[in-house]
């Protein structure tokens, strides 16, 4: 598949980085090959520590690395708003509000006061944190950062979303919610999204194809379509049959990188 | 009332020694003319008051504090940040700064008396450069840990370098650059006052070293006492300040005690 042509939104190849460390030189990623199609939702699963961070932040323009990583057929050298990342950490800004953080993107691009406030608000009514827009990140739950992190990102409407375990610090509950609310959003606006993340039952969930990555050095050792109907409910995805075997599939390759990461049976000699 | 009554109770401490000095003093277990009772430090205090001694030589004093400490301000922010941001400036004047970190600042008032002679430039002088280091180190530690993510962020929604400095660095960096004023108020206060014994003809601290010499001890403790409730005062202040500028952040707001 050739970045040139143009049918690739996303296209990974041959990534390879390396960190240097007291060690000597740590490979993270090794070989990386991955195309995502426009508007298409992509999870790439692994053990912890896999370098699945790494590649993301490859592609947001933070991090060098050799080979190539493309957007659009074009070579990533710099961050870009075309790219809206969500990080592990939330990364709002603490001294701003609610509404500062959720405008903040949006003032970058130059959209006028007014516009912007309309714009925010409305992200802060669909995140469901009305009455909460002069309050500053300390004043919020992990989950109520992780809805501004997301809505700030979508707010300044990047065609392509990184996202980065965004949903790890949450709760069940909420994080189930929240899976709900992503979906519903690409299923609407249709970005192309990449997401990392270690819970295969979200993969599965979310994602169109779910990439199996293997333990460090990384690299994409299988690979999974999910053909589901996901209109039907979140009940009646998770407990059909469908599901159930794509996830015990996806589940059984990521438990074979693990085990292959880890040192044998784990105990000490 | 609950509120105002527990902050009263705060100071019941410092009560508590002032009842203990009182009584140490009158029951004569010290040499009354060595230590002074709190009795008659508060008369040589309105004394002095009274004449306007004080309030003139803390006028003075307070100006040379602020006046070494405004400067050390803006030349400490703005060396540490570009020591932050420029591994040049860094090379430059790190190996400087941890070779003078530990260096008494009082010991250098001979010399600058040597440079300046007596008066307020070398009192000023002695401040700014007590003061200079720990805002430097500061600042440079507030920029250094603004995690990489707010950068990352930023960048990722467009930011230039000038708006990630204003907009990211710089607020991120507030809280540690406040500290390290605060830090250095309080040297500034014994800086002062350690440059005006040996190189002032006015100033709170001359007028301790005179009354030391000629043991009037009880009017010591009084510009002493009129010393300590400035500092003090300035210190509130500025911790006032720093509540209201930071009510975003975590430990600023938690923050007042100590």
């Amino acid at each position: 598949m050739q970045g040139l042509s143009g049918t690739a939104k996303i296209e990974l190849r041959d990534l390879t980085k390396s960190y240097p460390s007291r060690h000597g030189e740590v490979l993270a990623l090794d070989h990386v090959d991955l195309s995502v199609a426009p508007g298409e939702f992509v999870s790439i699963v692994g053990p912890s520590g896999c370098g699945k961070s790494t590649l993301l932040y490859v592609l947001g323009g933070f991090l060098p690395a050799s080979g190539a990583a493309l957007i659009d057929g074009d070579r990533v050298t710099a961050p870009g708003a075309d790219r809206g990342i969500v990080f592990q950490e939330y990364a709002l800004f603490p001294w701003l509000t609610v509404r500062d953080n959720i405008n903040y993107g949006l003032d970058i691009k130059g959209m006028k006061r007014a516009e912007r406030d309309a714009l925010a608000q409305r992200y802060i009514d669909m995140i469901g944190l009305t009455g909460f827009e002069n309050r500053y990140p300390r004043e919020l739950s992990g989950g109520m950062k992780q809805r501004v992190a997301l809505a700030r990102t979508l707010a300044y409407d990047p065609e392509i979303l990184l996202l980065d375990e965004p949903f790890g610090a949450l709760d069940a509950q909420t994080r189930e919610i929240m899976q709900d609310e992503l979906l519903r959003i690409w299923q609407g606006m249709r970005k192309t999204v990449l997401m990392v993340t270690h819970d295969v039952t979200e993969a599965v969930y979310l994602s169109q194809r779910v990439c199996v990555m293997s333990g460090r050095p990384g690299r994409i050792v299988r690979e999974f379509t999910v053909d589901i109907d996901r209109s039907v409910g979140r009940e009646a995805v998770m407990l059909s049959e469908r599901f159930g075997a794509i996830r015990n599939q996806v589940w059984l390759a990521v438990r074979q990188q693990v085990v292959a990461a880890a040192p044998a049976g784990g105990a000490p000699k | 009332m609950t509120a105002r009554a527990a902050s009263l109770l705060r100071f019941a401490p410092v009560a508590l020694f002032l009842v203990l000095w009182q009584g140490v003093s009158t029951s004569g277990l010290v040499d009354r003319s060595f230590l002074p009772s709190v009795s008659s430090v508060v008369t040589a205090f309105v004394d002095l008051a009274s004449g306007g001694e004080i309030a003139g030589n803390l006028v003075i004093s307070a100006f040379r504090s602020f006046a070494g400490l405004a400067l050390a301000t803006v030349v400490g922010v703005a060396l540490g940040i570009a020591m932050a941001m420029f591994r040049r400036v860094d090379g430059f004047f790190g190996p400087l700064v941890a070779t003078t970190y530990s260096l008494p600042k009082s010991a250098l008032v001979p010399l600058f008396l040597l440079w300046f002679g007596i008066g307020s430039a070398t009192d000023i002088t002695t401040v700014f450069l007590a003061c200079l280091l720990p805002i430097l180190v500061h600042a440079y530690h507030g920029v250094r840990e603004v995690p990489r993510v707010l950068i990352w962020s930023a960048e990722t929604m467009g930011a230039t370098r000038t708006s990630v400095f204003f907009r990211v660095l710089l607020p991120g960096a507030q809280y540690s650059i406040y500290t390290g004023i605060r830090i250095a108020l309080g040297f500034s206060f014994v800086l002062t006052v350690s440059a005006e014994m040996i190189a002032a003809t006015d100033g709170i601290g001359k007028l301790l070293f005179m009354y030391g010499e000629n043991g009037a001890y009880a009017y010591m403790f009084a510009a002493l006492a009129a010393l300590i409730a400035v500092a003090y005062l300035a210190d509130r202040g500025l911790v006032a300040l720093i509540r209201r500028l930071l009510r975003w952040h975590e430990q600023a707001a938690h923050e007042g005690r100590a």
